[in-house]
């Protein structure tokens, strides 16, 4: 919404110079988001009228043109736009005038002297575009500033309003926001003098009356839709950024700034019969102004005659109704239609109207006659024509309910205590009707202009919005002392961030959404979550394992140079399951070059498996396990170098190399590790039972076996410690052997015994006998030999 | 007995001319060892008169312990020109860097959220988490958010057939008060969605959002809890917020929060009183109960805190970028 002070200046007798606009405004509530003035503009671009056009000698598109600028002799200067011609009077740069990016110099265009430049209204930055020449009125006076001639001395301010404030979406709403803010009394308003005569020949029916509870018509006859209409209401559209189409549209479009009253025109000859306002029948179709053909449903409300719809209501007319340069006749339409049928309705066409914004948001229903008549008044003035009376069918308006504002609940919500009178003041400046039914007690009813206005709580926004959110004072509340829970068992994810932090991973925050086709063939996943407007192709799925995502971060910096890369991303992955869509926050990352990174004593090794398990245990306290897996190995990952990791029994994710398949898809050249695991397996750690250490000194005993290639330690490891042999400490793989001395399908491990008790000194016989279990066992389960 | 007399002199030079502790073991035997002089003298000691036993037997000891001394005086000097040598030769660059793995990082806006959720910590805020996939009940309708209202159009919304992804950390507020009577005293930190990508806008963004319900918890507290959270992640007591009026439909009165900045104000985050109709949404009694919420951008926080004026390298993951976060 852009509101020209000018125009705003005519709703006041006093100068509104007296008061700072911007952060009045802002500070109500109605953010100004720009603040821009024209009267920068060089005093010595002036009007000037153009004696006469020949062509140049040497350029086609040229033209030397004498021109009057108010000055003893005339100015010559050589001109290129289209629309040039003798007796047009234009803005006129003249030597030293500064325009917005350069100065006006005596130059030579080939050949010929030119002594200034005349001006399109791009080039004095009074609009974006321009084809030609600004082409000013006839009356304007030669000599006189181009500043003065358009009274350029205006400041317009851009709103930003939020959907509730729609009584802001016209210079009257703004206006009386002003003189409640400001106290600056506005101007009695008069009533548009419109004389009509005679009845208004088109016959209406408001078939939905609960969607239009108000409409108003009249015809006006014997218009001339040719006329050039006056500076000030041009210049307040253009301030308004409204375009100009044809004086009639323009008077409603004038009127629709003013007053906030959506208006439109029909061209009478180009309706047939009796008009109905109702609803679309399904499939019914209209062209629209901007010849747009839209299909309709009984969702959609219709301005319709004997043919079929004419308007879509509230929204844009129909283009096959429109008014042009021939029409003579015009039925002019103002109406109220109800927000909750409006709204929503222009945006499924792809449509947002000067109209449709207002109407959803609610027009003030007690002023649409008035600006039909406001209307009238102009359209008779500039275009000429006779009005005929004004027909206005009246249902069931909105209702003002009358809402209790309590005193001491405004200072209870504010915690601020306010003055009685302070919040009678409010109420009072704000045009609302309220009686006090005893200290403290109001009883108010909100003006008609104001949808946003229904229960207690918005009255103490108004309130506290008219006295002011500066005088809100900063108070931090008093509050009983109970103190957090903080269970012991959970691992506080930071703990886990920062532990991977100190393995040298950084965390990396990635998009949510990743393709389509990588979902599919690097997450194997066939249940897809798509999104119905993703923001780019390539982001249109939402992912169910971040490993995609990592790998293009990967890629990214092995481009830039990185040659150990380690991350990790703690986030949610989607799932969907028998159409239940899920989510489950997961711990993953990925591990790419040296395992170290390189500095003065690096042997500069390779990452191995074994390096980012060992990450993986540091961060999980030992709470996962690592298991073989049977089946199931995501086809992203080695299946020979992929562990299963799981909690109690349960699988809740995959440490593993990247398949070489994909290695070879995305030129790594060096290895590449990636996991996941769910979060929530870290969550509840164990909480061992701490035991004293004992007096003595444990005893060590080595053993090397030889197994099948295929046994995995970690099961010898569990079958010894499940035997719970009596003063067995510790069984622990030192070595893994396999080569020269050993068959091909066997290798030898090393595993240290620590043995200890906890009141006596072991005898030599005890070890052995203890060694001798653990072989047993070993040999007895996984057919190992002592080496 | 003269010739006794000189054996101290004649050891000091012997041992001075040692330079290791072998060569001072060689020496030593001459004079203390099993054949060595002094031992000799008191092996011939027995064949002296008795009368003279005791003063010869007291000079050969005295001799002794005086040789002995000066032996250990020679061997101490020698470890410690031996030890002086080897410190010497140990000398290494101290100056090296440690040998270390890399040292990872936490990203930034992890860090902002770390802040947050300690400073709020502190005063009793426990954490709340939500969804990400919302339905459009808890994202839109139980926020006031009714279907068609224009605050829709406030929100570019991602849409996943019925379903959404959460526009903003807000639905968690319904979510919890349906599961929890006051007191509730929350923040939910996490990401949304907003179909809406250039230099400011990220379509992925984080949100934290804070809700206080209690008896009296006023408009007043609300500017109050806001500033003090303020000045205590900036670490400046000297900053101050201004409320402006807004509009968010579940929250009234509502406002704009704009802090103090470079003598200027900035907008940082929008807040104020839970709807009536959202408490009752989620059977909270509004005669009862009043509160606030309030709703703050990470990523804006972010950027202040670290003086970094583009919201693209939070999401680009150059390492180069996010290892400067290492701490």
């Amino acid at each position: 919404m852009q509101v020209s002070k000018t125009w705003l200046q005519t709703f006041f007798n006093q100068s509104l110079d007296q008061i700072d606009i911007e952060n009045i405004l802002t500070m109500a509530g109605l953010e100004v988001d720009e603040v821009k003035s024209f009267d920068n503009l060089s005093d010595l671009v002036v009007v000037a009228e153009v004696v006469s056009v020949e062509k140049h000698p040497d350029a086609d598109r040229l033209n030397v043109c004498q021109v009057n600028a108010g000055q003893s002799e005339h100015l010559q200067i050589v001109c290129g736009a289209p629309n040039v011609r003798a007796g047009l009077k234009v803005p006129c740069a003249l030597v030293g005038a500064k325009l917005a990016d350069f100065e006006i110099k005596k130059a030579k265009l080939r050949g010929v002297d030119s002594h200034g430049m005349l001006c399109s209204a791009k080039e004095i930055g009074l609009s974006q575009e321009a084809d030609g020449l600004l082409e000013l009125n006839q009356d304007t006076m030669v000599g006189t500033t181009i500043k003065q001639a358009l009274s350029l001395d205006d400041t317009v301010y851009t709103l930003s309003l939020t959907p509730n404030r729609a009584d802001c979406l016209s210079i009257l709403g703004v206006a009386r926001e002003v003189a409640s803010l400001s106290k600056i009394p506005m101007k009695t308003q008069n009533p548009p003098a419109v004389t009509s005569k005679g009845k208004c020949e088109q016959k209406i029916e408001i078939t939905d009356q609960a969607s239009c509870p108000r409409y108003c018509g009249r015809q006006i006859r014997g218009v001339n839709n040719n006329q050039k209409l006056p500076d000030f209401i041009i210049q307040s559209l253009e301030r308004s950024g409204i375009g100009l189409i044809s004086p009639i549209v323009d008077i409603t479009n004038y009127v629709l700034m003013e007053l906030g009253q959506p208006l439109h025109a029909f061209d009478q000859h180009k309706l047939q019969g009796q008009i109905q306002v109702r609803r679309a029948n399904k499939k019914e179709k209209i062209t629209l102004l901007n010849e747009q053909e839209v299909e309709l449903s009984d969702k959609d409300l219709v301005i319709a005659d004997e043919k079929g719809p004419i308007a879509l209501a509230g929204i844009m007319g129909g283009l096959d109704s429109a008014i042009d340069e021939s029409t003579t006749d015009v039925f002019l339409e103002s109406a109220f239609f109800n927000p909750e049928v409006i709204a929503g309705r222009a945006r499924s066409f792809g449509l947002s109207t000067d109209s449709s914004h207002r109407f959803e948001r609610g027009v003030d229903y007690a002023n649409t006659a008035h600006a039909l008549d406001r209307a009238t008044e102009l359209i008779i003035e500039y275009c000429g024509g006779v009005a005929s009376e004004l027909i206005d069918f009246q249902s069931d308006l909105p209702t003002r309910d009358t809402i209790t504002l309590n005193a001491s609940k405004v200072s209870k919500v504010l915690g601020l205590s306010l003055d009685e009178k302070i919040i009678e003041n409010a109420i009072k400046s704000l045009q609302m009707t309220y009686k006090q039914t005893k200290p403290g007690m109001f009883e108010v009813t909100p003006p008609s202009y104001r949808f946003d206005l229904k229960i207690e709580a918005d009255l103490i926004e108004e309130v506290i919005r008219l006295y002011g959110y500066d005088n809100i004072e900063s108070i931090l509340p008093e509050q009983k002392a109970e103190m957090l829970e903080v269970p012991d068992r959970q691992i506080d994810i930071n703990e886990t961030k920062n532990k991977m932090a100190n393995l040298g991973y950084t965390e990396v925050v990635t998009y949510s959404f990743i393709d389509k086709d990588l979902e599919q063939q690097f997450h194997e996943n066939k249940n897809l979550i798509e999104l119905d407007n993703p923001i780019a192709s390539q982001m249109n799925v939402m992912r169910s394992k971040l490993w995609a995502s990592h790998l293009e971060v990967l890629n990214y910096n092995i481009n830039r140079g990185q040659s150990q890369i380690r991350i990790f991303e703690i986030a949610p992955t989607y799932h969907k399951q028998n159409n239940t869509i899920f989510e489950q926050t997961m711990v993953s990352g990925l591990a790419y070059g040296s395992s170290m990174p390189e500095q003065w004593k690096s042997k500069n090794e390779k990452n191995n498996f074994f390096n980012i398990k060992g990450d993986i245990e540091i961060i999980s306290s030992n709470l996962l396990a690592y298991e073989m897996p049977s089946k199931g190995v995501p086809g992203a990952l080695h299946p020979g170098q992929t562990a299963l990791i799981t909690l109690n029994g349960e699988a809740v994710g995959w440490l593993g190399h990247l398949h070489p398949q994909w290695q070879q898809k995305y030129d790594l050249t060096e290895p590449t590790f990636i996991f996941e695991f769910r979060l929530d397996a870290l969550q509840n750690r164990s909480l061992n039972d701490i035991e004293l250490p004992s007096k003595l000194i444990p005893v060590r005993r080595d053993i090397a076996v030889i197994v099948d290639q295929g046994v995995p330690v970690q099961d010898m490891i569990r079958a010894v410690n499940g035997a719970k042999i009596g003063r067995l400490i510790e069984f622990v793989p030192f070595d893994v052997y396999q080569g020269q001395g050993i068959d091909k399908n066997k290798k030898s491990i090393a595993f240290l015994i620590l043995m200890q008790d906890t009141y006596k000194t072991l005898e030599d016989s005890d070890v052995t006998k203890i060694v001798d279990q653990v072989l047993e066992i070993l040999q007895s389960k996984f057919s190992a030999t002592l080496r | 007995m003269d010739q006794l007399k000189d054996l101290a002199d004649q050891a000091q030079k012997a041992f001075a001319k040692c330079q290791t502790v072998a060569e001072l073991d060689h020496a030593k035997a001459q004079f203390i060892g099993k054949s060595g002089v002094i031992t000799d003298a008191m092996k011939q000691l027995s064949q002296l008169p008795n009368n003279e036993k005791p003063k010869m037997g007291a000079l050969i000891n005295e001799i002794k312990q005086n040789i002995e001394s000066l032996l250990n005086s020679r061997k101490d000097q020698i470890n410690l020109e031996v030890m002086e040598e080897q410190l010497k030769s140990d000398k290494i660059d101290v100056t090296l860097p440690g040998l270390k793995q890399a040292q990872g990082s936490l990203h930034p806006i992890s860090l902002t959220l770390n802040r947050i959720e300690k400073i709020f910590a502190s005063v009793g805020f426990g954490v709340a988490q939500g969804p990400e996939i919302e339905d459009d009940y808890h994202n839109f309708t139980a926020l006031n958010i009714p279907e068609s209202h224009p605050a829709r159009a406030m929100h570019d919304t991602f849409y996943i057939g019925e379903l959404v992804l959460r526009t903003h950390t807000s639905p968690v507020q319904v979510r919890y008060m349906k599961e929890h009577q006051p007191p509730i005293k929350i923040i939910s930190p996490g990401r949304v969605y907003r179909v809406d990508s250039d230099a400011t806008h990220s379509p992925m963004f984080h949100q934290v959002e804070g809700l206080w319900v209690d008896d009296k918890v006023s408009f007043a507290n609300l500017k109050g809890v806001v500033q003090n959270f303020l000045q205590r992640f900036f670490e400046d007591d000297a900053l101050t917020i201004r409320f402006r009026p807004s509009f968010f439909p579940f929250t009234e009165p509502s406002a704009e929060i704009d802090m103090s900045w470079n003598g200027g104000w900035l907008e940082i985050g929008g807040c104020g009183m839970v709807h009536p109709e959202v408490l009752s949404q989620a059977s909270i009694d509004p005669d009862k109960f009043q509160g606030f919420a309030f709703g703050l951008g990470v990523e804006r926080l972010t950027m202040l805190k670290f003086g970094i004026n583009d919201l693209r390298p939070f999401f680009m993951n150059d390492l180069r970028f996010l290892r400067q976060f290492a701490r």
